[in-house]
């Protein structure tokens, strides 16, 4: 948040999903507390609101953009973790691994599974590529900002094996079928890579 | 095959537009996406376009590179990769003529076509009082060439002297010369302005200048950070 209005007031509450039942708040909390714990973002939101409206004012924490998707009654959109900002609505937001393979390499594939009806807002590291895939298409997974769910996806490297400890390029997501897949121009782990031979001592 | 950038100049990102089975040869870890008719590969130390085993040691080494490059190539029809730098910044092409050259700052190269011969060009000793880094990639041959820059690019066609700070230079044509001095006339004075070193051009030729300084930038946030831990 960067600004709101007096009337709105705030509340905190676990990233669960709405209609979760006991087991999945349990799951949401556990899955909070190890992110806390590892030093990642937590799975807590924010939900402002109040009987007399208001406004607020959000942003993300990287240099890029912001798109609005409106989510209609039964479309599902996969979100990249880091780039979901927002929603409107009764958009709920559900974890997902991108499968074993992702936790290797540090490039972790972990997903928001969004269903609902209302707006939602995607940040991303740098400018948004909306690629119509018809067929296959391959994205590099620190690239990925979200696809729809119509989408089929698995995470795989890049080549043979040579490749993959030489091209640098790490995993790659291949999509398959139709549907939209959002791209990022910049990577986060990269900038990460670049910095971490200037720290202090 | 056909560049084009987009989100210019923070957040660009080019997309490579391939004929049937032409190829692009790029730097490690550059490509974000591409079409699945795109066959990758990583051309070892002993590709011979690269410039051989030594020719790989002497990129990696000298040339502020890595030592290996992929090649994407389109096969049974056209396709695209879309290729992109880490930091902040815009991308440029010039379009190597026969028989001229282009010397490139290390970390600047991005992709080219096969038709594009890259070498380091040893600097000699005037490299080595800089402490950034002066080895300048050689192109040669013909096609466009694609670069990164940290910031926006400045075109400068030159006809006469100018000088520029090491940290701030992206490549330059065959046709200038140039010499490294200190940027004030005394040690001390050059020390304390913190401008390090320049390099001063003469001749004709174009020039491309970043409007940042990659070494700059990372001694600033580079500070900041918290040390590492033992």
């Amino acid at each position: 948040m960067v600004t709101r209005t007096p009337a709105l007031q705030m509340e905190t509450r676990l990233n669960a999903g709405k209609r979760a039942g006991f087991f999945r708040v349990i799951v949401a909390f556990f899955v909070a507390l190890m992110r806390k714990f590892l030093g990642g973002e937590t799975m807590f939101v924010n939900e402002f609101g109040g009987p007399a409206g208001g406004e607020v004012v959000l942003a993300p924490s990287l240099a890029g953009h912001i798109m609005t998707k409106q989510l209609a009654p039964g479309q599902v959109l996969f979100v990249q973790r880091g780039s979901w900002l927002a929603s409107t609505g009764d958009i709920d937001a559900k974890l997902r691994f991108g499968g074993l393979r992702t936790l290797f390499g540090g490039e972790g594939l972990v997903l928001l599974e969004c269903k609902g009806v209302g707006d939602l807002f995607v940040n991303s590291y740098g400018g948004i590529t909306e690629v119509p895939v018809d067929g296959k298409f391959i994205v590099d997974t620190g690239h990925i900002v979200a696809f729809d769910g119509s989408l089929d996806f698995k995470v795989r490297s890049i080549g043979g094996v040579k490749s993959f400890l030489f091209s640098g390029e790490g995993l790659v997501c291949e999509f398959s079928g139709r549907g939209t897949v959002y791209v990022q121009s910049r990577n986060l782990d990269a900038l990460v890579s670049w910095l971490t031979p200037l720290l202090p001592g | 095959m056909r560049f084009n950038t987009h989100y210019r100049p923070a957040h660009s990102l080019t997309v490579v537009e391939l004929g049937p089975n032409e190829t692009v040869r790029a730097e490690a870890s550059a490509m974000i996406s591409m079409t699945r008719n795109i066959r990758v590969a990583t051309t070892g130390p002993l590709n011979r376009s690269t410039g051989g085993f030594f020719g790989g040691l002497k990129r990696a080494f000298l040339g502020g590179e890595t030592f290996f490059t992929n090649t994407f190539t389109a096969e049974n029809g056209p396709g695209h990769v879309t290729l992109a730098p880490a930091l902040t910044g815009d991308m440029l092409v010039h379009e190597l003529a026969q028989n001229h050259q282009l010397f490139i700052q290390g970390g600047s190269y991005v992709a080219a076509p096969d038709s594009v011969q890259l070498d380091t060009k040893w600097q000699g000793m005037k490299g080595f009082f800089s402490g950034e880094s002066l080895f300048f990639l050689n192109a040669t041959g013909y096609g466009p060439v694609l670069m990164n820059a940290f910031g926006a690019v400045q075109t400068i066609d030159l006809d006469g002297e100018l000088i520029v700070d090491t940290g701030h230079l992206v490549a330059f044509t065959s046709g200038l010369q140039y010499t490294v001095s200190k940027a004030s006339a005394g040690w001390i004075k050059s020390f304390l302005s913190g401008e390090g070193f320049v390099l001063k051009f003469t001749g004709r030729g174009r020039l491309y200048v970043q409007t940042r300084n990659p070494a700059e930038y990372g001694r600033s946030v580079g500070r900041a950070l918290p040390p590492r831990e033992a």
